[in-house]
């Protein structure tokens, strides 16, 4: 039996027909307007499983992108602001050349001395640079200024508020890389090294000056030997004085009482209270003290005491065994310790240090302005000389500036090539969600072109077919 | 021959064309009506009679009925797969739904995922940026919301589920009622054996429209009467139909019975079966693996966020989001084992570190709190707190946790590394201290109890003498004497001379005088040896007036908890003695390495130690005779116990599912309060760091994938099972259509064969005509004769 066919078939084949050819129609034509193959899962499950982490990638990319320009920018910044620092120790090497010539006068230096202060306060600005309202040089500290200038006990100091940590941040796939180069690192930079000093005698190099001469110097560091009064607590009121033969030692103190004496080192006692009274020792040394409030019952022996700091008093170690050999002064600014030869240790006053090591910009350029204002009258031509030998610390503060620079320039320019990277990786990237979610436009067309003619070629075809009927041949 | 012979036949056949052309009519007017079967007169030649010996002839034709043109095994696999259709059409309108509540991949979490971790990304540049900080707040508030919104929509389509069944089965009863009605009515008409065509037609579809919603079988009785079963149960029986009804089960799920008794009716086809299947598998399928999603995100994020640092540092006062539940009903909160007090979240076995800091020095001291859910109880935990220093614990009436600082200090959870761990300066510090060699605890059974030692502080020239006296009450077990009995039996004795303390798992006691002059001497007094017991020397230690300061640095980036012990190998001069070294001992007492302090070292100078720590020893004397000790605690997670999530402390997310997910409103109003690092430092990113690990790290929770991964997965899944569905209608609905072609090609009506029919009924009726009219003539002719 062949097949029946009915008009219902061919209405519901046309219905089915239309249908078909517009519902494909209307595929293609949000897939052409939305420039998306893939407008929701079902329409590509595989394809929308790859489509999500391939987005995030490409966030992740424009991320790093940002992070890279954004490194690059900071990165930059700094630099300049360390250009600026190497132009600032340029001028200053040129001063202190130029301050080393036998020919100026002091004030001549105290102008120079004048300019050296300004360049200070300067550096410390470009130690203080920022980017936005961060600070550069501060490691994760970049909300506050991280160099400070202070005056106190310890002298014209730079205090660095910041720390020593990297502002890391991610600028390539698994690679990430510092913002920032912490201030104390290039600024502060000093190649610590085991010092030892010992002090010397009666010779007038490095023995003990007077308080109030040579405190400033080439040593960048300062040795305060005061008289920390004696081994036990009483009595208190004793105090070192001032002169060309303070002196200090494993001396015996010998008070007495009735008459209230005080005998130094096994010499002649000396009535009490006194002031600036001169002592003699039993080998001869003389040591100048002022002694008031001694209770009159007071008597017995008593070591004396050394009181030795290289922070103007913030940290003092006590001596009172002379024999111990080297005892340790710790800076409690900046952490720089000094082992001190007490075998030697005689005299009250200060000394100069010098420690081990290179220094860094700050107290180089504070040293070299002391130097150059010559608060302390030195002789022309020692200041000369300690000017000249300055040259050596300011190269060595300019390198560790240069250091600074380089380090940033090698990160700068790595950024060049990270930036390539990822935008490298990013467009790959773009290129496989292209391929997994867009439409290829001309392909659409041309099968929209298609479905056209045949949607069209269905209507006309359905059109014929309904029309027919027998219906209309029977008049 | 009679009359009536002619005239009869010629009746019968105006008759038949009369119907056939009826017929015709019929078929074109029904040509379309759903379920109209055509219909045909079904002729046969009337019996003749013999006339004249053996001829016979034939009476004209006779109408034997109208057949309705159906195949019934076609009209049954077409009722089969109406049904499919329906629950396939119902699974593609399901899907397509909530793939439009996903969203994806334009507008749906993967892109909030995707903002709130590039928004920590962009902070990371930035950490103490407000505005940035406020994106990321933002962020995670787009985030929560799409969870929220994904989630109560996933709770509509479930609870519509309900009332669509019921739509749907007030449509199958009036139906099965229809039915039962058309049963009755054939069964009358065709009684008297006529063919009840029409009612039979109607009936049928009422059968097929059953088939879309449930699984509907039927059996025709002898009488023409149609039963239908529906999961095993009666729904019409004859002339009478039971009624389907809806209602809930004992898990809320939605239910149809049959009848007055109740009975389950199991439907496992058809719209109905579908959407009993969505509301039973689908839905919840699809919610629990969001809720699990937000769960872990929540849990994971709040791990990091709890034990990070705001940007306005430490905290002064802090209270937990959530209260203990009042489990045993006694009107007290917080009275309940932790393991009992309905967090959201459970609290484990491990341990929280508390860090308290003096806001003016930077000091910090880390209180290690032991946690056992199955033993304490939030109570037990404020009573903890509250016993460390500068710290205020309580529970309030609502059962949530407070705690707060005294003035000028802090409190955090961070896992930093301590920069000062030697606080109390048991480790070169200007007091003097006697440390034990060993870690506890000691084992003083050989002692004679009670044991005394003399304790001596002050100086030499004016000594302090205190004698410590330890008791067997004061042990559980002599044999293991712990450091706590011990400290706590040896600050009974030694009141403002000095302190007895734990460093490292070690006792150590330190007198309360500095400076050089200081001294503090142990000596055994009686017959007792006690001091040897517990590894303490008898060699008096002597104070400075400079402390060696010990400074760390770096960032722990080891896996696991560990409690570095410092202890110098020998006595001598940071700097300066050769070969001293400083030993540095894991929790478990191995040796991790060896630092060189001696000769060489430049005081000052940090040792890298491995795992990011780097520590520095400053100038002066430390001493291995002494005992001398420091710890140092390096923290992978400073809440293993999950506290701080369980109790929604410093919290970033608030609820535990996709429901009730929400950003901390103390953090939607200042972004100041989000802990994007772990020191206090403006620039700090450390927390922020640990949270883009997050992000690649693969969760047990969510069958080791990631957040992202997981979550991809679903939107996958999503998209295969509505592809799936769509495809599958495609399939069943090309099945329906080839069906219902082939039942076109039986039962439909062909108007040019009607019509063809017409003219052939319509030339019979006048040929029939012409013959009566020819029959009438013949009688007439024959009534002429006799005139």
């Amino acid at each position: 039996m062949s097949i029946r066919i009915t008009q219902g078939m061919l209405y519901s084949r046309a219905y089915t027909d239309v249908q078909r050819g517009l519902f494909r129609y209307s595929q293609l034509q949000q897939e052409v307007a939305t420039g998306r193959r893939v407008n929701r899962p079902s329409d590509d499950p595989a394809a929308a499983l790859r489509i999500l982490p391939l987005r995030n990638d490409l966030r992740d990319l424009e991320q790093l992108s940002g992070n890279v320009s954004l490194a690059r920018e900071t990165l930059d910044t700094s630099t300049a602001s360390l250009e600026d620092a190497s132009a600032l120790m340029q001028r200053v090497r040129e001063l202190t050349t130029q301050a080393a010539n036998g020919t100026l006068s002091n004030s001549d230096r105290q102008s120079i001395g004048a300019e050296v202060e300004q360049l200070l306060s300067q550096l410390v600005g470009i130690g203080n640079s920022r980017r936005g309202d961060r600070y550069l040089f501060g490691g994760t500290e970049n909300g506050d200024a991280p160099f400070e200038l202070v005056e106190d006990g310890g002298g014209t100091r730079v205090v660095y508020r910041g720390n020593r940590e990297s502002l890391e941040i991610d600028v390539a796939p698994g690679v990430s890389t510092a913002l920032n180069v912490p201030g104390d690192a290039i600024l502060q930079a000093r190649d610590r090294a085991a010092t030892t000093f010992t002090p010397a005698y009666g010779s007038s190099a490095t023995g003990a000056l007077p308080v109030g001469f040579g405190d400033t110097g080439l040593g960048f560091g300062r040795l305060d030997i005061t008289f920390a009064g004696l081994h036990t607590d009483a009595p208190s009121t004793v105090t070192a004085g001032g002169g060309a033969t303070t002196a200090l030692g494993a001396l015996a103190f010998q008070f007495t009482t009735g008459p209230d004496t005080l005998s130094v080192g096994g010499g002649p006692a000396i009535g009490l209270p006194v002031t600036d009274g001169t002592f003699t020792t039993a080998d001869g040394r003389t040591i100048s003290l002022t002694v008031t409030g001694v209770p009159a019952v007071t008597s017995g022996t008593f070591t004396a005491r050394a009181g030795l700091s290289t922070d103007g008093g913030q940290t003092v170690v006590d001596i009172d065994d002379f024999s111990a050999g080297s005892v340790q002064v710790g800076n409690g600014y900046d952490g720089t310790v000094l082992n001190v030869d007490v075998r030697t240790l005689a005299r009250t006053g200060a000394e100069e240090v010098k420690f081990q090591g290179t220094f860094d910009a700050f107290t180089t350029l504070v040293a070299l302005r002391d130097l150059l204002q010559n608060e302390n009258q030195l002789p022309d031509q020692t200041v000369r000389d300690r000017i000249a030998e300055m040259l050596t610390e300011v190269d060595g503060a300019h390198d560790a500036v240069l250091d600074g620079l380089r380090e940033l320039g090698f990160r700068s320019s790595s950024m060049d090539v990270l930036k390539n990277r990822v935008e490298g990786l990013r467009v790959s990237r773009t290129e496989s969600l292209s391929l997994v979610q867009d439409t290829d436009i001309a392909e659409s067309i041309l099968e929209m072109q298609r479905q056209d003619l045949s949607y069209q070629a269905a209507l006309q075809i359905s059109a014929r077919v309904i029309q027919t009927s027998l219906q209309g041949f029977l008049r | 021959m009679s009359f009536g012979f002619g005239l009869g036949s010629g009746l019968r056949a105006l008759n038949a064309a009369r119907l056939g052309m009826q017929t015709a009519g019929n078929n074109v007017a029904n040509a379309n009506t759903p379920g109209y079967s055509r219909q045909r007169v079904d002729l046969a030649a009337a019996l003749p009679y013999g006339i004249a010996g053996n001829l016979q002839i034939g009476t004209g034709v006779d109408i034997r009925g109208i057949t309705r043109l159906v195949d019934d095994g076609l009209e049954r696999r077409l009722q089969l797969q109406l049904g499919l259709v329906g629950a396939a059409e119902l699974d593609q309108a399901r899907y397509r739904e909530i793939e439009s509540i996903f969203g994806e991949p334009d507008e749906g979490l993967s892109n909030s995922f995707k903002d709130l971790f590039g928004a920590v990304d962009q902070l990371r540049t930035d950490p103490g940026d407000r505005a940035l900080r406020g994106g990321l707040v933002q962020a995670g508030n787009s985030l929560a919301q799409g969870f929220r919104l994904v989630s109560s929509r996933l709770e509509d389509l479930s609870g519509s589920t309900f009332d669509e069944v019921r739509g749907l089965v007030r449509q199958v009863n009036e139906r099965a009622n229809a039915i039962a009605n058309l049963n009755g009515q054939i069964i009358a008409a065709e009684a008297n054996g006529s063919d009840a065509n029409d009612l039979r037609d109607v009936r049928s579809q009422h059968v097929k429209e059953l088939g879309k919603l449930l699984d509907a079988r039927t059996i025709e009785r002898g009488s023409g009467s149609l039963d239908v079963l529906v999961g095993g149960n009666l729904l019409v029986a004859g002339d009478r139909a039971s009624a389907l009804n809806t209602g809930k089960d004992a898990d809320g799920g939605t239910q149809v019975t049959v009848g007055n008794t109740r009975s389950n009716a199991v439907i496992s086809e058809g719209r109905i079966a579908a959407l009993l299947e969505q509301e039973r598998a689908g839905v919840p399928g699809l919610t629990s693996r969001i809720d699990d999603l937000a769960r872990s995100t929540i849990l994971e994020w709040n791990r990091l966020h709890t034990t990070g640092m705001p940007a306005s540092g430490p905290f002064r006062t802090l209270t937990a989001a959530y209260g203990a539940e009042d489990g045993d009903g006694d009107g007290q909160r917080g009275d309940e084992l932790l393991s009992q007090s309905g967090f959201l979240f459970p609290v484990e076995n491990g341990e929280l570190h508390i860090a308290v800091t003096n806001t003016e020095t930077g000091a910090m001291q880390r209180t290690r709190i032991a946690i056992d859910p199955g033993a304490m109880s939030l109570n037990d935990l404020a009573a903890e707190i509250n016993g460390i220093d500068h710290l205020t614990a309580s529970v309030d009436p609502t059962g949530r946790l407070r705690i707060s600082a005294d003035d000028d200090y802090g409190f955090d959870f961070s896992p930093r590394l301590d920069p000062n761990p030697d606080g109390a300066g048991t480790f070169g510090g200007i007091n003097p201290s006697i440390g034990s060699t060993a870690t506890g605890p000691y084992d003083l059974s050989g002692q004679t109890f009670p044991v005394s030692f003399t304790v001596t502080t002050g100086t030499a020239s004016a000594p302090t003498v205190s004698t410590v006296t330890l008791a067997a009450n004061e042990f559980v077990d002599p044999a293991n004497a712990t450091v706590e009995e011990l400290v706590a039996a040896i600050n009974a004795d030694l009141g403002s001379a000095g302190t007895a303390r734990e460093v490292g798992g070690r006792l150590v006691l330190q007198s309360a005088q500095g400076g050089r002059t200081s001294q503090l001497a142990l000596a055994n007094a009686g017959a007792g040896t006690a001091l040897a017991a517990l590894g303490l020397t008898t060699t008096t230690a002597v104070g400075r007036n400079n402390a060696v300061a010990i400074a760390v640095e770096g960032a722990y980036t080891g896996t696991g908890n560990e409690r570095f012990t410092f202890e110098p190998e020998s006595d001598g001069t940071v700097g300066q003695t050769t070969d001293l070294r400083v030993r540095v001992l894991d929790s478990a007492g191995n040796l991790v390495t060896t630092l060189s302090v001696g000769r060489g070292y430049e005081p000052g100078q940090p040792i890298p130690l491995g795992n990011g720590i780097k520590v520095s020893f400053g100038p002066g004397d430390i001493s291995a005779t002494a005992g001398q000790v420091f710890a140092l605690d390096a923290l992978a997670d400073s809440d293993t116990a999950d506290l701080l999530v369980a109790t929604g402390m410093n919290a970033f997310f608030l609820g535990s599912s996709a429901a009730d997910i929400a950003v901390n409103p103390e953090l939607l109003g200042n972004p100041d309060r989000l802990a994007a690092g772990l020191g206090a430092a403006e620039g700090d990113a450390g927390n922020l760091t640990r949270i883009v690990d997050l992000r690649k790290m693969d969760l047990d929770d969510l069958d080791t994938n990631t957040i992202e991964d997981f979550y991809a997965d679903i939107v996958g899944d999503i998209g295969f099972e509505t592809a799936a569905a769509t495809s599958a209608l495609q399939a069943q609905t090309q099945l329906l259509s080839q069906l219902e072609a082939d039942r076109e090609a039986v039962s439909g009506v062909n108007i040019d064969e009607e019509m063809v029919d017409m003219v052939r009924y319509q030339q019979s009726y006048e040929a029939a005509a012409r013959f009566l009219a020819v029959a009438q003539e013949m009688t007439d002719t024959l009534i002429n004769l006799g005139r």
